[in-house]
């Protein structure tokens, strides 16, 4: 399951929900990224999709962890608008018979997110708006599931 | 109508995050609208920038194509990631 919401969620209430999708597994890994305050220099985080092609790109990425790993449920949640410090602004849940699978391909589907989902990210804080750009850590990252 | 829409730092250098127009005249192709967009909206030449993609009809578009004058065309700065 794929949302992108633009309004606050609770993770918590997620991912007990998407733990009893998935009884059956074994295990579940998850992720949840929130708003860094960047020891207070960080006001504001602004997230901005293409609507339908930023789901789409989300949902490519899960289709090939799902043929690299064997998961029996995988739920991405993820924020736009804007959040303050501490709001969530992905979830990341993948669900496997055993724990490689769902460590392996949640850290997958993140390096996806970090570096290529269609995404604008604005940051507002003591030193004015900025766009921000992958890392070269991200990208660095996402990269080694070539050789992986 | 073509439908474009501006994302990211394009939507504050345009002013806008989409409108709706028909071609203008003696506009034809995709290479064509950029400029006369970039002209239109003093974009300083940002929609010719190689960082920008395009997307005609939500596919990445990287030829001069030929506009029909309906479709929905995207401008999409480098994404941030989530």
């Amino acid at each position: 399951m794929i949302k992108i919401i633009d309004t606050p969620f609770n993770p918590v209430i997620e991912l007990e929900a998407f733990t009893k999708a998935n009884s059956d597994a074994g295990a579940i890994t998850s992720f949840l990224g929130q708003v860094r305050g960047e020891t207070g220099s960080v006001h504001e985080l602004y997230l901005e999709q293409y609507p339908g092609v930023t789901k789409a790109g989300i949902q490519d990425a899960v289709t090939k962890a799902n043929t690299r790993w064997t998961l029996t449920g995988v739920v991405v949640i993820h924020r736009t608008g804007a959040m303050g410090v501490g709001e969530p602004i992905v979830l990341v849940a993948t669900a496997a018979i055993h724990r490689r699978d769902a460590f392996l391909s949640c850290d997958y589907l993140m390096d996806y997110l970090k570096t290529e989902a269609v995404f604008w990210k604005r940051q507002t804080g003591a030193h004015g708006t900025k766009w921000i750009e992958p890392r070269a850590e991200d990208y660095k990252d996402s990269d080694r599931w070539d050789t992986l | 109508m073509i439908k474009i829409l501006y994302f990211g730092r394009l939507h504050e250098s345009a002013g806008r995050r989409a409108e709706t127009m028909a071609l203008p005249e003696g506009v034809t192709t995709i290479s064509a609208l950029k400029h006369w967009l970039n002209t239109a909206h003093e974009l300083d030449g940002a929609l010719d920038d190689p960082s920008v993609k395009t997307m005609i009809n939500q596919a990445l578009v990287h030829a001069d194509i030929p506009l029909n004058g309906d479709e929905e065309i995207g401008f999409l700065p480098p994404v941030g990631g989530g």
